[in-house]
């Protein structure tokens, strides 16, 4: 492997002896002040999911989740979840419409045919409907395969836009995470926009 | 001299699609219109990437250096690659080190620039992409036509054609692209669940973290990286940025650049190999380092691949990519055809009409319109200027070098209007070949300007352009 040790130093030589002009870092703070922000986060938040091709659904004080996600999704059913307690406005639930743990399987291919997939938000941008989701499980697929995604998010970690994401955000444990806005998307036929590449076909984030 | 880009042109222009081509492209202009325009702070964005590109392509050493080290740390092995070849042997190496056959690959420039998918073919290993347009052109042997909207220049009925010839479950002359869109999803699922490795491109390698960002719509890179337990994610050098913190503002650029969209549907961050899995970056250089030593072109460095200055450019949406002699076209193919060989790829250099639409979209203001005139003084450097043009212009300097003779040439220059046709149009006037001359006006501005006819007008504010 000495090839690679070579290509490296190179590589890196002919950075230091090409770099000609050299640039400051630039300050952000500035922008990240002025960045948008919105009076009502939950009603924006509801906006820019819809326009994405998701939903957010408001849960109510004394909602039973279960039945919301039932409501949504009558006709799910496998039903992959890593959770077993939700925090629904201040009290504690169990979820029992999963029928079973993603890391259950042997191995990520007996994903496949999963109809819906509960997974935990962390954050979610007001700006673009994206929801952080930090890998909490072993399988990841859980979070592209199952054809809908209930994504289960406290409506008071909903930040402006993107600058206060990032501030927030890690990969945690698994070190993989991904924002995810909407349902997945794709216009390579013609520009028409159509739902459902890859990933999942639905996307319902409940704001608890 | 015609150049090939203007012959292909002319034949873009003769077939069905250049007016939907151009109305499309438009369109999409048009709604990242509508999202720069939702934002109040959408320049300040813009300069905020411009300068976080300058600093990090400043400091591209020691930002690398701390990707590695953080990448390493967290268990991802990172490898280093000089030039194409060797960045092909080196995800071919590791494909064969784990007897790795079918790979799952999503869209990725560099791989494109770099041969990577006949390289591996050669050697015997499958390189599937999984990007719906960019399969959709593999099955067809094609390449893509633009570097977001890949199959842009094909239509659904050719393409509903193609699913039935490779035996998919379509029905004959259903060819609605919802349909096709699902029945792709459907048939093309075990091309995941039966990968041996996934490979990936990369929007954004982040020093602090050591970890790979990637963005996509139809979540085929996030489906591949999460089904076989090896992974290559492969860059150029110039995607290296230096913390999240700038993430925050080129994730708001990007897709709204792109597509009009606030966000990509995925945004992935990849810091840590799976569970009983390995994660392999690879770094590659490919002639970028050449780039940093050019003055007058380092900023094409800044670049993030969104296709903006394509969706914009008056040229690229009535020529179709396919016009093009470099793999990327447009302003930015323009650019950086001319960077990897200007001999070669001279031919694209006429494809503008230095509007300057390209570089007031640039998300990272990359000066693309001004890098194609600079190229274009130099082109006699490389043999390619057209002698024709060339000698009338060093007629027109003597012309104009000599006041009388200007003055008078301008004077009685409405004669040529009533010249006949034949006399104007033909091969000894360049100027005359594929668009009409100018009709010019009894009076000069100078005459007007004489006579009083002329009011001085009131000066336009400089616009905001970079200062440095």
């Amino acid at each position: 492997m000495e090839k690679k040790t070579d290509s490296r130093e190179a590589i890196l030589a002919r950075i230091r002896r090409n770099t000609q002009r050299v640039y400051e870092r630039p300050d952000l703070s500035a922008l990240e002040q002025a960045a948008i922000h919105y009076d009502d986060r939950v009603e924006q938040f509801r906006k820019v999911m819809h326009q994405m091709g998701g939903r957010a659904v408001l849960v109510q004080p004394g909602d039973d989740l279960n039945e919301l996600i039932r409501q949504q999704y009558p006709d799910a059913r496998r039903v992959a979840s890593a959770l077993d307690r939700v925090e629904v406005c201040g009290r504690e639930q169990a979820l029992t419409c999963p029928t079973f743990h993603p890391d259950s399987v042997a191995c990520s291919r007996d994903l496949d045919g999963t109809d819906l997939a509960i997974v935990r938000g962390s954050w979610g941008v007001c700006e673009n409907g994206a929801v952080w989701i930090a890998a909490d499980v072993e399988q990841r697929a859980v979070y592209f395969i199952a054809e809908a995604l209930a994504i289960v998010l406290d409506r008071n970690c909903l930040v402006d836009n993107m600058h206060e994401a990032y501030r927030r955000i890690d990969t945690g444990a698994y070190g993989f995470g991904v924002f995810i806005s909407g349902p997945s998307k794709t216009a390579d036929i013609e520009q028409a926009l159509v739902f459902g590449a890859h990933g999942a076909a639905d996307v319902t984030v409940f704001l608890v | 001299m015609s150049t090939k880009h203007s012959v292909a042109a002319g034949r873009f222009l003769k077939g069905d699609r250049a007016v939907w081509h151009d109305e499309t492209l438009w369109m999409v202009r048009a709604k990242r219109d509508a999202m720069s325009h939702s934002l109040p702070e959408w320049e300040q964005l813009r300069d905020a990437a411009a300068a976080i590109k300058n600093y990090s392509n400043s400091h591209l050493a020691d930002l690398l250096e701390e990707f590695e080290r953080n990448a390493t740390a967290a268990g991802v092995h990172v490898h280093w690659a000089s030039d194409a070849e060797e960045f092909c042997a080196t995800v071919a190496d590791i494909l064969e080190a784990h007897g790795a056959k079918h790979l799952v690959k999503s869209k990725s420039m560099l791989a494109e620039e770099c041969g990577l998918t006949p390289y591996l073919e050669a050697r015997g290993i499958e390189a599937a992409e999984t990007d719906l347009g960019e399969r959709i052109l593999q099955l067809m042997h094609q390449r893509p036509s633009h570097i977001v909207l890949p199959a842009i220049h094909l239509r659904k009925e050719e393409i509903g054609d193609l699913f039935r010839r490779e035996g998919m479950h379509v029905d004959p002359g259903n060819n609605d692209q919802t349909y096709l869109t699902h029945a792709a999803r459907r048939d093309w699922r075990h091309k995941f669940l039966e990968a041996d490795a996934a490979m990936t491109g990369c929007n954004f390698a982040v020093a602090e973290t050591g970890e790979c960002v990637v963005c996509t719509n139809e979540g085929n890179a996030e489906m591949g990286t999460s089904q076989p337990k090896l992974q290559i994610t492969a860059f150029g050098l110039e995607k290296v940025v230096p913390d999240r913190r700038s993430l925050g503002v080129f994730t708001r650029l990007l897709a709204r650049s792109a597509t009009g969209q606030p966000v990509t549907t995925y945004t992935a961050h990849y810091r840590k190999p799976r569970p009983g899995g390995e994660l392999h970056f690879i770094i590659v250089d490919n002639g970028r380092t050449d780039i940093l030593a050019s003055p007058d072109h380092v900023k094409m460095l800044n670049c993030l691949r969104c296709g903006a200055c394509m969706n914009t450019c008056p040229v690229y949406r009535r020529s179709g990519g396919h016009s093009y002699t470099y793999f990327i076209p447009g302003p930015v193919g323009i650019n950086l055809g001319m960077l990897k060989d200007p001999a070669r790829y001279s031919d694209n250099v006429s494809a503008c009409s230095l509007c300057h639409s390209c570089q007031d979209v640039c998300p990272a203001k990359i000066d693309l319109a001004e890098q194609i005139y600079k190229w274009r003084q130099v082109l006699d450097g490389y043999g390619v200027a057209s002698a024709a043009k060339k000698h009338l212009s060093q007629a027109l300097e003597w012309v104009i070098d000599h006041p009388h003779l200007f003055g008078a040439a301008v004077r009685n220059a409405h004669l040529v209007n009533s010249l006949p046709h034949w006399l104007m149009y033909n091969r000894l006037n360049e100027w005359g070949k594929e668009h009409d001359m100018m009709h010019f006006p009894h009076e000069s501005f100078s005459e007007m300007w004489k006579r009083g006819k002329v009011m001085p007008a009131r000066t336009n504010k400089e616009n905001d352009g970079e200062k440095d």
